[in-house]
């Protein structure tokens, strides 16, 4: 018996004993080759877990899950969670290379001096198109009315998402809280179900690069990332204003490895670092280091640079607190419509 | 068999048993209790549970909006495990007479696909039949159809995966009633005249009346909370009661409401489990009377 104990904790304190940073993030949403460069520069192991919605991290921190050291949620989800004062203040100190990130940006975020986050990407909710199958396709929300796509259409299974998408189809905020605008979403979005297989937030990708779907609502740096290899896709970015999203790099209370995770921030904020993981993840960082060496090409794609007349009507999706429930009103009659 | 005798085995029946019950009252009494207290919790914003007590979740259940995803979960749940049990019969039946050799490799047949995560088979049949798969490939071979169907995303799709991943536990249990089944029994019958299907329907049938009862139990159990394959596979009208909890408790941040729909359901399948047990016992007791009316 005293050898299987003996045993045991040779084997736990083993486990521990490599420093291993857990990271939990979106899929694909960090230059592979970056984390082999951090892992043997600071002789650690980089284990990351994924997310498909931000509710779907926060449900799981808030039921207890721990052990993560860094966490990349948008900005909405982060201003909730530091009121639950879920999050570590970060320690500038050992983050010289925060000067780096856009002035520009964090004049729009809630968290402008970065006392718990840092942002990491900024990117949209777009529509992505087989150029093969789609005809005549017009930059505009209302695509998804369209009846002659055969079902192979797929719309985001997140509620802020859709029913901000079914809000700008029709001109509103998609952080309204007005019971009118909301029906008036509800309707279009129950008219839009008719034509869609089905809500999805990870299989688009996939499906979109296959020729299974023909039309997908979906993350800019996603489609990005499948336009790269299939030129048969193609992006369209809705007239009528998009939602734009911040995700941003946090610190949750109780991460047992906080030195670390500021070491992978500071690594990442690096203008070099920067520019080849934007080249990877289609995602724009918003570093100015970075935007300055990283390719003109890139730049000029519609997936990561938007027209600026429908940047003005871009919105990044806000915290509703209890008028979230108006919201999932909403969601609960559109599902079962 | 004597008093006195019968009460130290009793009490190494239980020292017996205690490990499986510690481990069933840690490992499902528990949760399912947590479940139950937070069914008439109150919900804040932020996801948290507040200190209060309401009983408004329960009422939520009732309304209307539910009505649909309820009917088409016992819909599914009851269909799948109707073509399990169909299917599994005569696949138990002929295990059951083969050769013994015979009777190790059929069943090492039905437990292979085990071997293999649950997930990656329910993706392995999604490339089946996604639009461009196996499936519609041969389908488009026909001619039969002016552009092929889509196999995916709707209920049928849920069925027929459902089906799939729920049979080997009707055929399992099956196999094993039929495996203690008397077979001369039906040799009888034949004797007497009834045909080869008279016989299997009223001699056979019968004589594994339990494992039927535990197979239909088992499927359907399983079935009605099932979330992954209306996840993966389903459409927009593919919704089950697995789905809506999940998004209770994830997307609408309202662990309570999502406890009341799980409570709601471990309800309906406990009384369905008492059901079943009291509908055992009642055979079991005539099944005694009849042997004893045989003796005297």
């Amino acid at each position: 018996m005293k050898q299987l104990l003996v045993l045991l904790t040779l084997f736990t304190t083993g486990a521990f004993a490599a420093d291993t940073l857990h990271v939990f993030t979106w899929a694909d949403y960090i230059n592979p080759d970056l984390v082999k460069q951090f892992e043997k520069k600071h002789q650690c192991k980089v284990a990351i877990d994924t997310f498909d919605s931000n509710e779907a991290m926060y449900a799981r921190l808030k039921a207890g899950a721990s052990g993560y050291d860094l966490i990349f949620p948008s900005s909405y989800i982060i201003t909730l969670m530091v009121q639950q004062d879920m999050l570590q203040p970060l320690d500038h100190a050992q983050l010289s290379n925060l000067k780096n990130v856009e002035f520009e940006v964090l004049g729009k975020l809630a968290d402008s001096a970065m006392k718990h986050s840092v942002p990491y990407t900024f990117g949209y909710a777009v529509i992505a198109y087989r150029k093969d199958k789609v005809k005549d396709i017009e930059p505009s929300w209302k695509t998804f009315a369209r009846t002659d796509l055969k079902k192979r259409v797929t719309l985001l299974n997140d509620m802020r998402e859709t029913i901000g998408a079914a809000l700008k189809s029709l001109g509103y905020s998609l952080n309204t809280r007005d019971d009118k605008q909301l029906a008036a979403a509800r309707d279009v979005l129950i008219a839009w179900k008719k034509n869609i297989a089905k809500f999805d937030n990870e299989g688009y990708k996939a499906g979109v690069d296959s020729g299974e779907f023909n039309l997908v609502h979906g993350y800019s740096g996603d489609l990005w990332q499948v336009m790269q290899t299939n030129k048969k896709v193609g992006v369209i970015i809705p007239n009528e204003g998009v939602s734009a999203s911040c995700d941003e790099m946090v610190i949750p209370k109780g991460a047992p490895n906080p030195a670390l995770a500021h070491q992978l921030i500071n690594f990442l904020l690096d203008g070099k670092a920067s520019a080849e993981n934007m080249q990877n993840i289609g995602y724009l960082c918003p570093n100015s280091a970075g935007l300055k060496l990283v390719e003109k090409e890139f730049l000029n794609n519609p997936a990561v640079t938007i027209p600026a007349d429908v940047k003005a009507k871009s919105e990044v999706i806000q915290d509703l607190g209890d008028d979230l429930k108006k919201y999932t009103k909403v969601w609960d009659e559109v599902k079962a419509g | 068999m004597s008093a006195a005798k019968n009460i130290p085995s009793r009490r190494a029946e239980w020292l017996l048993t205690l490990p499986s019950l510690g481990w069933l009252a840690v490992f499902f009494v528990a949760p399912a209790l947590i479940v139950f207290l937070l069914a008439f919790k109150t919900a804040d914003a932020t996801g948290g549970v507040s200190a209060g007590w309401t009983l408004d979740n329960l009422r939520a259940l009732a309304d209307p909006q539910y009505r649909p995803i309820l009917w088409r979960t016992f819909w599914i749940s009851g269909t799948t495990t109707l073509i399990c049990l169909v299917i599994a019969l005569p696949v138990s039946f002929a295990m059951a007479r083969a050769a013994p050799r015979w009777r190790n490799f059929l069943l090492l047949l039905i437990i292979i696909p085990f071997w293999t995560n649950f997930l990656i088979r329910v993706f392995a049949w999604k490339t089946l039949l996604q639009s461009d798969g196996l499936v519609s490939q041969l389908l488009d071979a026909t001619r039969l159809f002016d552009e092929s169907p889509t196999l995916l995303y709707n209920s049928g799709a849920v069925l027929l995966i459902m089906v799939y991943t729920q049979l080997p536990f009707a055929i399992l249990p099956l196999y094993a009633a039929a495996e203690r089944f008397d077979f001369t029994l039906m040799d009888a019958a034949r004797d007497l005249g009834a045909s080869g299907f008279r016989a299997f329907r009223s001699v056979f049938i019968p004589g594994i009346s339990r494992g039927l009862g535990a197979a239909a139990l088992i499927v359907f159990v399983a079935t009605i909370g099932m979330y992954v394959v209306p996840d993966i596979v389903g459409g927009t009208d593919s919704e089950m009661i697995g789905n809506k909890i999940a998004q209770r408790a994830q997307g609408d941040r309202n662990l309570p409401l999502a406890s009341a729909l799980a409570a709601a359901l471990l309800f309906c399948v406990l009384l369905l489990l008492i059901l079943c047990s009291s509908a055992f016992r009642r055979s079991e007791k005539l099944d005694n009377a009849l042997k004893g009316e045989l003796q005297a």
